[in-house]
């Protein structure tokens, strides 16, 4: 009955991840709320950092207000009555000035605080969800997106915190200081300055409601490019001698990438053209120079207002443009992150594979396959309806034509992904009711692509089992044949691998593997064409390394080599998702079936 | 610096009158700030004197509207350019990378090259114009308003001046921090990204042991380690940059001093201290505001410095000459020898010949240079010594175009395109007809996989090709190879990930590709099945040509290939069991 409650909640997730694969990349922005929600644990930073930059902004306005002062009380009370006044404004002005720097200096620091943990806290967050997706998902889309995730979207996610909240707030405050000193000088020119920046930011508001329109479409671009550039270099020894000298299809796309970008820019920029002119002529200092001169001389003219106390505006007023910049930047900057904390937001929402409430631990070893079912894309099955029953102690061989289903099949038992269909049972409990660690520890698996960790050669070997002595790592590296050439490398066991450079050959890599598997000495194995192609020597003394491995255990093992596999208990041959037949070499050899045929092509191509 | 950056660009013209004019409406921009002098003078008499000031309006409204006219109508181009910059650029850094040596190509060079075409220069074009503009103009305005200065009083223009020099250096300063830092904090992330991919793909065995979600200690202490790193670095950039804003502050405290001095002891009048504190306030904003833009600074030269990496790496050397055509598919090494960037050579000494019509089998151990032989012919690398031909030219004189054209190469690592099985074969010949194709995948035996498929030949391969089995994989290569119908086909290890059946097909196509009296195959292989049916077989050892023949003359000479023929006898006769 709970197998049945597993098996609904989780088709929809391999369902998803196929349909969700070509159109995935589609970036887009999230809420403030889903914003807000990843910045929850910088909170208390983030608020510090806004209050001693609104502060700092604060006083950063004192030594422009000090020489408004200084200005109008001179020419107001003459030079000799004002002395003591102007005095006292000169200290004000200079002590706030540095009491701005400080204060900045602060803000920005404890910002910077608020990015390392943010980033810190994200990758830890990151790191242990990685732990808990389905182990498919990883192998076919994963890699790209974590590194997308954790390289470009955490460094947009550092501009906002970094820069982007601190900078907003502070320029917030000093238009607000700044308004407030004009309205008290006199509220009807403060409105009038106040208008011309104002109504930029208008027009650059308006302008910028097309640019959401456009963001899908512009980052759909900068993706592709990206996509294109990678691939491209990626695959660049195919690109040239297939694509001749310039590159050619591939090329294409990324040229057509950029010109999308460009377009997309353009088609934004087409829509803007009106506002954006407006704006930049709005926020001008010069235009509120001449706004205010002109106000203010007609205000004189009209008798509202004393020549002085034009002065203000002139020095505080023209100011307040500068400070509208910073304000639309960092909502620019705010707006990326929202991207970007949508990407991450994404990745964290990735389905965990369901754990069980209640797990239950196996008795024994015995691997049986319950009318085993999965489909990739929920329209075709890859592997359909298949049973059999491995028991310990035996070696179970699955073999067939390519495509068949055979490493799909393998990638079931350790939960790479969960059946559409049928069980898969160890020890009698269905895999999706032991806990990962317990069903990930009692089995061995070593497949084509050989995964090694940039760290030594005895971490390496050690991963499964960290608590291992280098006794029994030396034990493992000489059963897996890899001892000798390990102990020729320049630092033996502390030798660094997965650097690039690390002079092992594929065989030698696959033969570290077989060491891993060997040390973890888990009681099931399964191997995918672990020796398919290797040269004669890697391959002797790799099928030496197998054969320490696979002694007493549970024993899956993938060939297309058939003569390796003919004193295997029972060979499962695949076709088309399907089981087709199963037997012993000899019985299957009498069938005259599948298998027959497979031998006697094999055999003939041998003694061609 | 702003040199750096304009002569990083392939195509200067817009930068130059973007970034003149910026300076134009700066100067400008400076002059009719000092306009406010003889118009606060005559204002602020006891009287004001509007009369006086009537003339310094009108010029000032004049110029007002030029500057303004000017600034808006450049707007449009100003926006658009990052965007075209970048687009240059882009194309510009795409097409040098063609010209690359494939050996360039390692891993990381591979990363960090898609970074500097995506990232770097997405974020460059754009900083180049917004922060280049501001920057030009907060140099550019501080001195007009300085020029102006020094005709009202020429004290206060010499501490304004002196400012600038001060604040040049500072900013200066904070740039380069600002540069270091950008490497310090891409190698901390670099180095914390790289761990977390690695543990996203080392999983199954992190979880087997328990650690699947924590990543363990050492995760742990790595991102740590980063944080604190970032921290320091970040926090470095903290001094250069407020003793800039410090510098700016005195500036304005000297200023307002002096000024005030001067005003009490009668050598300055009051509206000429009124207006030139207006100025003042006008230069301390602009080169204050300058700051905004130091991080942007540094951060350009940073990036500018990674393109420019990439720009002078030397491209392949060309002939001055180059031989366009190739007359005979005919391969001939003579006396080879070539070392990879680090190690021992991977060839020494290797001469062989290899005529059209016929197939040359490579063998040796794991290591001995097989895949390097092809890799030289394709001229992914050059010789150290001795020569490579191919049609009798040696690859160094033919255009590397033209050979490529001639080549055909099934690769030891499958590398597919995340795209359709169609598109990943039309890259071999874009204009081939659907006949074509059904050719290449029936020789190639992916008919059969095309016709399982449900979606057929618009399969989407996925990342890498991991959505096909590792043989269908294979095949789409081989195929691939086959349509292109070159008359030089390098096949590395075609049909390893093959079942039986399947093998044995694409053998008997890749011998059947021999046929054609015009072509040349060289294959790497370790079966009997493909050594026996070739012409000439080449054992190398260690870089080393041990033996030469054909099939029949070495399985009985006791060499190398007997060895490797026997040792793959041996192989056949181990089976796995309990
Ligand atoms: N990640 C995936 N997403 C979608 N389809 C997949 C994926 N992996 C494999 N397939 C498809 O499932 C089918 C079975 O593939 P599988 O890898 O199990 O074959 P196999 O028997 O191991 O073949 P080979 O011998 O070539 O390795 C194939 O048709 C393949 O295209
Ligand atoms: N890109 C590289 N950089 C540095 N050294 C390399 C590189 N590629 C190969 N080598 C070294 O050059 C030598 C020859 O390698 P090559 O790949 O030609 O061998 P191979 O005969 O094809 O072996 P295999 O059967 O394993 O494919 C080896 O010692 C190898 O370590
Ligand atoms: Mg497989
Ligand atoms: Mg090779």
């Amino acid at each position: 009955m709970t197998t049945n409650t597993a098996r609904a909640d989780v088709s929809p997730t391999v369902d998803d991840q196929r349909k969700q694969s070509p159109d995935e990349e589609v970036p887009q922005l999230i809420g403030i709320g889903a914003t807000a929600r990843l910045l929850r644990p910088v909170w208390p930073h983030l608020i510090a950092c806004a209050t001693f930059s609104a502060v700092a902004a604060a006083a950063g306005a004192v030594p422009f207000v000090a020489i408004a002062e200084i200005s109008r009380v001179l020419v107001t009370e003459g030079t000799e009555a004002a002395s003591a006044t102007v005095w006292a404004w000169a200290g004000a002005g200079a002590a706030c000035a540095w009491l701005r720097l400080l204060l900045l200096g602060l803000s920005t620091h404890v910002g910077h605080k608020a990015d390392t943990q943010l980033v810190r806290h994200l990758r830890l967050r990151i790191v242990r969800h990685l732990g808990v997706v389905p182990l498919g998902w990883f192998r076919a889309v994963g890699s790209g997106r974590v590194k997308k995730a954790v390289n470009e979207d955490l460094e947009a996610m550092h501009e906002l915190v970094a820069h982007a909240v601190g900078g907003l707030v502070g320029a917030v405050t000093s238009i607000l200081v700044g308004v407030g000193y004009l309205v008290s000088v006199d509220w009807r020119m403060a409105l009038v300055t106040l208008a011309v920046p104002a109504l930029g930011v208008l027009s650059y508001r308006w302008g910028m409601r097309s640019l959401s329109a456009q963001i899908p479409r512009l980052l759909a671009a900068e993706s592709q490019i990206s996509a294109a550039s990678v691939e491209y270099v990626d695959g660049i020894s195919v690109v040239k001698t297939f694509g001749g000298g310039g590159g050619g299809r591939v090329l294409d796309r990324f040229a057509d990438a950029v010109r999308e970008h460009v377009a997309a820019h353009n088609a934004w920029l087409a829509g803007v053209r009106a506002s954006s002119m407006l704006n930049r002529a709005l926020g001008s200092e010069l235009t509120v120079l001449a706004v205010v001169l002109a106000a203010g001389l007609g205000f004189v003219g009209a008798g509202w207002l004393r020549f002085p106390d034009v002065l203000p505006f002139l020095v505080v007023g023209i100011g307040l443009p500068t400070s509208f910049g910073p304000v639309l930047h960092g909502a620019h900057g705010v707006r990326m992150a929202r991207v970007a904390a949508g990407s991450i937001e994404r990745l964290l929402a990735q389905e965990p594979l369901p754990e069980p409430a209640n797990p239950r631990r196996p008795t024994g070893h015995r691997v049986e396959l319950d009318r085993v079912t999965f489909s990739y894309d929920g329209v075709s099955n890859a592997v359909e309806e298949i049973s059999a029953v491995c028991e310990p102690g035996t070696v179970t061989a699955i073999v067939g034509p390519s495509g068949a289903g055979k490493s799909t099949l393998a990638s079931l038992v350790p939960r790479f992904y969960d059946v559409t269909g049928g069980a898969i049972r160890i020890g009698g409990v269905d895999v999706r009711q032991m806990s990962s660690a317990t069903l990930l520890s009692s089995m061995s698996l070593v497949f084509q692509d050989v995964v090694l960790l940039r760290d030594t050669v005895r971490e390496n070997i050690r991963i499964g089992r960290p608590d291992a002595t280098h006794e029994e790592v030396l034990q493992a590296a000489k059963a897996a044949q890899v001892h000798d050439v390990i102990e020729r490398l320049p630092h033996g066991y502390d030798t660094m691998l997965g650097t690039g450079e690390s002079g092992l050959s594929g065989g030698e890599q696959q033969r570290l593997t077989i060491a891993r598997a060997i040390l973890s000495g888990a009681p099931i194995v399964i191997l995918d064409e672990a020796t398919a192609s290797l040269d004669p020597d890697s391959e002797a003394a790799v099928q030496q390394a197998l054969t320490e491995l696979v002694a007493g255990r549970t024993v899956l093992v993938i060939a297309h080599r058939l003569h390796t596999i003919t004193a295997a208990d029972q060979i499962l041959v695949l076709d088309r998702g399907r089981l087709v037949e199963t037997g012993t070499h000899q019985e299957l050899l009498a069938r005259n079936g599948l298998y027959a045929r497979m031998w006697r092509a094999q055999r003939n191509g041998d003694n061609a | 610096m702003i040199r750096k950056i304009y002569r990083l660009w392939p195509q200067r013209g817009l930068l130059l009158r973007i970034w003149s004019l910026t300076a134009a409406l700066a100067v400008l921009q400076g002059l009719l700030l000092g306009l406010l002098v003889p118009i606060l003078r005559a204002l602020l008499r006891p009287e004001p004197d509007f009369a006086a000031a009537t003339p310094w309006l009108v010029a000032g409204a004049v110029g007002l509207v030029l500057h303004q006219v000017l600034f808006v109508l450049s707007t449009p181009v100003e926006f658009g350019a990052g965007t075209k910059l970048a687009a240059q650029l882009r194309h510009h850094l795409m097409r040098q990378v063609t010209t690359l040596p494939l050996g360039w190509f390692t891993t990381e060079r591979k990363a960090e090259f898609a970074r500097t075409v995506t990232s770097v220069v997405g974020t460059l074009a754009p900083l180049t114009v917004l922060v280049g503009g501001p920057a030009i103009t907060g140099v550019v305005l501080p001195l007009t308003v300085t020029a102006v200065t020094f005709a009202v009083d020429w004290r206060l223009a010499l501490v304004l001046l002196g400012t600038l020099p001060l604040a040049v250096l500072a900013l200066r300063r904070s740039r380069r921090i600002v540069a270091e830092v950008s490497v310090d904090m891409e190698v901390a992330g670099n180095e914390v990204a790289g761990r977390t991919i690695e543990f996203g793909q080392a999983q199954p065995v992190l979880r087997a042991a328990g650690h699947g979600s924590t990543g363990g200690a050492r995760m742990r202490a790595a991102l740590d380690d980063h944080c604190g790193r970032s921290l320091r670095a970040l926090d470095r950039m903290l001094f250069p940059d407020l003793s800039y804003s410090g510098i700016v502050m005195a500036g304005y405290v000297l200023v307002l001093v002096l000024a005030l001095q001067f005003l009490f002891t009668g050598t300055l009048s009051a509206p000429d201290t009124v207006a030139l504190l207006v100025l003042v306030v006008r230069f301390l904003e602009s080169l204050g505001g300058m700051i905004d833009h130091a991080s942007g600074i540094g951060a350009m030269d940073y990036l500018a410095d990674r393109v420019e990496e990439v720009r002078h790496v030397p491209a392949l050397p060309r002939a001055a000459r180059p031989v366009r055509r190739v007359d005979r598919a005919d391969i001939e090494f003579s006396d080879v020898t070539f070392r990879y960037e680090r190690g021992r050579p991977a060839l020494s000494g290797v001469s062989f010949r290899c005529r059209p019509g016929t197939t040359t089998a490579l063998v040796g151990p794991s290591g001995s240079g097989k895949t390097t032989v092809i890799r030289l012919i394709a001229r992914f690398f050059d010789v150290d010594s001795g020569s490579v031909r191919v049609g009798g030219v040696d690859v160094r004189d033919l255009d590397h175009d033209v050979l490529l054209g001639e080549i055909a190469i099934v690769f030891q690592d499958v590398y597919l395109f995340d795209t359709t099985i169609e598109e990943n074969l039309r890259v071999a010949r874009p204009d081939a007809t659907d006949a074509d194709l059904a050719a290449a995948a029936r020789a190639a035996r992916l008919d059969e996989v095309l016709d399982r498929l449900p979606d057929g030949w618009r399969t989407r391969v996925g990342e890498g090709g991991h959505q096909l089995s590792g043989g269908e994989r294979q095949r789409v290569s081989i195929a691939r190879a086959f349509l292109k119908r070159a008359r030089v086909v390098l096949v590395d290890e075609a049909a390893s990930a093959l079942d039986p059946e399947n093998e044995s097909a694409v053998n008997d196509a890749i011998a059947a590709l021999a046929e054609d009296p015009e072509r040349t195959v060289i294959v790497i292989a370790h079966r009997p099945t493909t050594l026996t049916s070739a012409d000439q077989v080449i054992a190398l050892d260690a870089g080393r040509v041990v033996e030469t023949g054909t099939p029949a003359e070495l399985r009985d000479t006791g060499g190398t290939f007997a060895r490797i023929y026997h040792q793959y006898e041996n192989a056949r006769s181990w089976r796995i069991s309990s």
